[in-house]
């Protein structure tokens, strides 16, 4: 039955979505976030040793 | 003066001198001090030792003005010394050790909490690690308004330091 054909693809589709959203997640709300956090401290730190 | 006497046994100047790290001015104050209790303690002995009796006798049989030495001897006789009321020097003499020893014990003690705060600073020091040692977190726990800062600029969209790249350049190819 061809007209099924596109719902084979909703595993992968759901599978992408809910990899997505987490990467997102994990990215926005800790990694992204940690670079910031490093650069701030080493701005900190340099000021206070200069 | 049991106290004084007590105070007196006790102070050994050598030990004042070497040990409790006195100024230059304050060594030579007391030394001054010391040497003219030394003085007085031997001026006094030298005066105690002198003969306090006069031989009338003596001197009337070698002076023929014998109304005269009638006369010194009455005078000494007659001669009493004139006493001094010193409770009061005393008392304020009291007062004053009171006092100095109320300042020093004060001052021992805030000396011994400013020690106690140094050797805390010093133990600090030691164990530090050193600056190579350091961690991001480290800064972090020590300094909480950095992790305030990350999330206030997180929140408001900001993933850049402004003037970081102007200090430590920048890796980026593109």
């Amino acid at each position: 039955m061809p007209q099924l054909v596109p719902y084979f693809f909703v595993n992968q589709i759901s599978f992408t979505f809910f990899v997505l959203v987490t990467l997102i997640f994990l990215f926005s709300r800790y990694i992204l976030p940690y670079f910031v956090y490093l650069s701030l401290t080493r701005y900190y730190i340099t000021t206070l040793n200069s | 003066m049991a106290s004084r006497a007590a105070t007196k046994a006790a102070v050994d100047f050598t030990k004042i001198y070497s040990t409790l790290g006195l100024g230059k001015e304050t060594v030579a104050s007391l030394q001054a001090f010391r040497k003219r209790h030394a003085d007085a303690q031997r001026i006094h002995g030298q005066l105690s030792q002198q003969p306090t009796t006069v031989d009338f006798s003596h001197y009337r049989s070698v002076l023929k003005n014998q109304a005269i030495v009638d006369d010194a001897e009455k005078l000494l006789k007659d001669f009493k010394p004139t006493t001094y009321d010193v409770s009061a020097h005393v008392k304020a003499i009291d007062q004053f050790e009171a006092k100095a020893v109320e300042k020093a014990q004060a001052t021992a003690a805030q000396i011994d909490v400013e020690l106690q705060s140094l050797q805390a600073t010093l133990a600090n020091i030691e164990d530090a690690r050193p600056f190579e040692d350091l961690t991001a977190e480290d800064v972090g726990k020590a300094h909480p308004e950095i992790l305030e800062t990350v999330k206030t600029m997180v929140k408001k969209g900001k993933w850049t330091i402004p003037g970081y790249k102007e200090k430590f350049g920048d890796l980026n190819v593109m």
